[in-house]
């Protein structure tokens, strides 16, 4: 029978400072939350403006997170070390489970994670009703090869170009595929994505609102030239678009 | 845990005669076969081989057969069949070919044969590991100092892209062997009081089989490297050149080598633990070793088949992924994906149940919560069979699927966090004797909430679309299977080396290169994160000017790697060397591979032990603070004397 003792040393855990750790690293990783989307760069569409609001928000709520492990170890690499290079003489504490910590764990991961799966689940939803809006959406057909990109506008007698010319605010739909091996399509300002398979059709649309050049690039190593698969998207007025889709040599650079 | 005891395996009535052609054979036997069938086979094959019209397909299987020659070749030279033959032939192994077998009293040779023991076995392992991780991490500079500068021509694309492409294979390979090689096979078997492994024979098998897989990746170098990155993409495989021959080759060697590992690992956890050692009182190492072992059976056949159907498309003209008569590139990566996703836990689980097992011995207290360690392992290699087409979200095949793969993914997150907690739960509180193996429970955990909440955005579909394929991808990938893994990995190497050597590991160096690569480490993939967010995709030659300084960084934190793990390397090679003797238990821990004699005689026990309690219990009934009063109580009924002897 061992003695019960009413509140023995390992029953007292240093919550308070652990606690102030925590807050200083949360705040701190809070501060640093924004800027993975300040990397990201400026968003051209409101696909990439949510899928920047996203990261903010995922660095935002796993900042508490993290903190709790890096305190926890900050304290107890600095607060509970043993030094000298033999074996501390007493053991620890025999701590074997503690089931309220245990659920209160499983709780918070599980919470964490709903809402990280209703998050993901609610934002695809738009992006489905973006596949149909009300207005038309100008087709783009994407091809890859290697080690180039080529579109190809069917509405408006297959004008060819290698570059890629948009209408601000319009919803364009991308009909991707390949000539040879496996490309990605990726419109990376405007946070659009998609593979080019041989033999396959992929779809995508997207809704550019912010006038500008920005890049095209191939996402999947497909082959010698690889880094140098890429062009330029041309964000341009309506006015302008339709200039160059009757006078390609003034606007196609 | 029954054990017959009257099932004594009959011996043919004549026994052959203690000699014979098996005692001359060992690895320069097998390398002389393994050429001379290759050099055969080449020659009868191109020599007969039809040209076909529908391209050079001639080549390629001309090179995959020469290949595959030299891996069976040499498996017949080093001895791999002699037990088998000689069944066969009536004329079974004697007790006395056995011990050969066993490598007793053949010294350093031992190391160079078909031996069967499993602890010369876990030794191979730690070299062929170590010579993996150089090969690998040399390209690994080379690809770094390619992408110093904008532009670089320091190699010229095509070899940047094979450089890409071995460095990952030869990562991913070393990764998958780095804990359940070396410690599963030498710790594993003592840890749970055996004499051996299940089966002794397919142990030196699956390591021979890894041996002979090695030369053949590296002379994917020589046959125009591996330009398609590990994964291996068709049609781009397809199209590629013969190194694409030999990486395939690789893999299916490799994943038979994995197989039939896997099976003796399982085997032996489940039917030779001691006596006493119920699931609840099993090390928890054993667990995490099991599930990763058990979960590459089902995954690494995936790989096998993609590959297999590779070979035929590549020799025959199959046209398995090749669309235009039929076949589909989505084919391939599904079943490399269904690989690929439980590969990184075949990698992980191993080294966070090492640190598991560490972490008790170093704080003095008993593993926080061995529950939900069980669960969480569970959990993660049930779910992550569930998980692969999250590689997929923008590949375009079955969009519908996005929303239930999201979920699985991100509950994975769950059982994940349940090993945050058993680690964190025995750190609370400890009195943590901050020796070199605990230190790796520190960096992981930093490292690995890092590579765990970048896998959380890249679980969201939206935001995948503008990550995936980025740089953003590498840099977390490293953080899990670098930062949590080979961190692990060095963390149970510095742990077991006293056993394993005889010798401690020198903890001044070792620390000092520990941490450099750890620092380097950070800095490396923090710097790759930043180019990745920047949109710069992965695998390309030349990134171009906008990510100049990232890329600077990552090379900067790239060789501040290089210079801690060749101080890491330094270390241990002079403490097996000329290190300070270790006793049989200097960190006083308590599981049964301590309770051994250093070094380990042949069959690990003189009597084998009887469990009755777990090994967790620091500071419980009285044990006190020495360690020294095992769990276990001598001695034992006869028949037990007599399983796992080979």
């Amino acid at each position: 029978m061992k003695p019960v003792r009413a509140r023995p040393a390992w029953r007292r855990p240093p919550i308070f400072p652990i606690l102030v750790i925590w807050a200083v690293l949360t705040l701190l990783l809070l501060l640093f939350a924004p800027i993975p989307a300040r990397l990201m760069g400026q968003a051209a569409s409101p696909t990439m403006q949510e899928i920047e609001t996203t990261v903010t928000w995922f660095t935002g709520l796993s900042a508490p997170v993290a903190a709790l492990v890096w305190a926890i170890l900050l304290y107890s690499a600095f607060r509970w070390r043993h030094r000298g290079s033999e074996p501390p003489m007493e053991d620890g504490y025999p701590l074997r489970d503690n089931r309220r910590v245990f659920t209160v764990w499983l709780l918070g991961s599980g919470v964490l994670c709903l809402v990280l799966l209703v998050w993901g689940l609610v934002v695809i939803a738009p992006r489905t009703a973006e596949a149909n809006p009300a207005q038309e959406p100008i087709v783009v057909d994407v091809t890859g090869q290697q080690w180039a990109w080529s579109f190809t506008y069917p509405d408006e007698g297959n004008k060819d170009s290698s570059d890629l010319y948009l209408p601000v605010g319009q919803t364009v739909a991308f009909r991707v595929t390949s000539k040879d091996v496996v490309h990605s399509f990726w419109l990376v300002q405007l946070g659009i994505k998609v593979d080019a398979n041989p033999g396959e059709t992929t779809v995508a649309t997207v809704r550019p609102t912010q006038i500008g050049t920005f890049q095209v690039r191939c996402a999947d190593l497909c082959g010698l030239y690889h880094s140098y698969m890429q062009t330029t998207v041309h964000v341009v007025s309506e006015a302008d678009f339709n200039a160059w889709l009757q006078h390609p040599a003034e606007t196609s650079s | 845990m029954t054990q017959s005891a009257t099932a004594a395996p009959s011996r043919p009535a004549a026994p052959a005669a203690a000699g014979g052609l098996m005692r001359r054979l060992n690895v320069f036997t097998g390398i002389v076969a393994g050429l001379l069938l290759a050099t055969a086979t080449w020659w009868v094959t191109s020599s007969t081989f039809p040209t076909l019209d529908s391209g050079d397909h001639k080549d390629d299987a001309v090179t995959i057969l020469t290949l595959v020659a030299w891996v069976v070749g040499f498996l017949v030279g080093v001895g791999a069949f002699v037990g088998p033959v000689r069944w066969l032939r009536g004329k079974d192994l004697t007790h006395e070919d056995e011990l050969y077998l066993a490598g007793k009293d053949l010294g350093a040779w031992r190391y160079l044969k078909f031996t069967t023991d499993h602890k010369v076995v876990g030794m191979q392992y730690l070299v062929i590991t170590m010579v993996l991780f150089a090969c690998g991490g040399t390209l690994a500079m080379l690809i770094r100092t390619n992408l110093i500068t904008p532009g670089s021509r320091f190699v010229d694309p095509a070899t940047y892209n094979s450089f890409v492409g071995i460095h990952g294979i030869i990562m991913v390979i070393a990764t998958i062997v780095m804990v359940s090689g070396p410690f599963g096979n030498f710790i594993l078997p003592i840890m749970i009081g055996a004499r051996d492994m299940s089966f002794p024979r397919l142990n030196a098998l699956s390591f021979w089989l890894l041996f002979a897989a090695v030369p053949v990746l590296l002379s994917a170098l020589v046959l125009g490297g591996i330009s398609t990155g590990w994964s291996a993409y068709a049609p781009l495989a397809d199209q590629a050149n013969r190194g694409m021959d030999a990486f395939l080759v690789t893999i299916v060697t490799f994943a038979i080598s994995t197989g039939v590992a896997g099976m003796n690992i399982t085997t032996t956890a489940v039917k030779l633990r001691a006596r006493g050692m119920s699931w609840s009182r099993t090390p928890i190492f054993v667990f995490g070793t099991v599930a990763s072992v058990a979960l590459g059976l089902v995954a690494f056949p995936m790989f096998e088949v993609a590959m297999i159907l590779l070979g035929m498309d590549r020799g025959m003209g199959a046209g398995f992924y090749d669309a235009s008569i039929g076949g589909s590139a989505w084919l391939y990566s599904n079943l490399f994906w269904l690989m690929g996703h439980p590969e990184v836990y075949v990698i992980l689980l191993p080294a966070i149940v090492a640190l598991m097992e560490i972490t008790p011995v170093f704080t003095r207290k008993p593993l926080f919560s061995f529950t939900s360690a069980v669960l969480g392992i569970a959990g993660i290699a049930g779910l992550s069979l569930f998980v692969w087409a999250h590689h997929m979200y923008v590949s375009g095949w079955a969009p519908v699927l996005g929303g239930p793969f999201m979920v699985t993914t991100e509950l994975i997150s769950i059982p994940t966090g349940l090993l945050f907690l058993v680690l964190l739960g025995t750190l609370w509180r400890g009195r943590v004797w901050m020796r070199l193996p605990v230190m790796a429970v520190y960096a992981l955990l930093w490292n690995f909430t890092i590579g765990g909440i970048t896998g959380i955005y890249l679980s969201d579909i939206p935001v995948d679309q503008a990550m995936h394929g980025s740089m953003f991808v590498t840099a977390h990938f490293h953080y899990t299977l670098m930062g949590a893994g080979l961190t692990g990995a060095m963390g149970a190497l510095a742990y077991w080396f006293p056993k394993m050597t005889g010798r401690m590991l020198d903890e001044r160096w070792g620390a000092i290169g520990f941490w450099v690569a750890q620092v380097g480490f950070n800095v490396t993939f923090m710097g790759m994160f930043a180019v990745g967010l920047a949109a710069e995709p992965r695998r390309v030659a030349d990134p171009g000017t906008y990510f100049h300084v990232g890329n600077l960084v990552s090379s900067i934190g790239a060789y501040t790697i290089m210079l801690g793990m060749l101080t890491f390397l330094g270390a241990l090679i002079h403490s097996w060397r000329a290190g300070e003797v270790a006793g049989a238990n200097p960190w006083g821990a308590r599981t049964l591979e301590w309770q051994t004699p250093t070094p380990v005689p042949l069959e690990n026990f003189e009597v084998l032990p009887v469990v009755t309690e777990d090994f967790y219990g620091y500071s419980e009934n009285g044990h006190g603070a020495d360690g020294v009063s095992p769990p276990t109580t001598p001695g034992a009924p006869p028949e037990r004397v007599e399983v796992g002897a080979p």
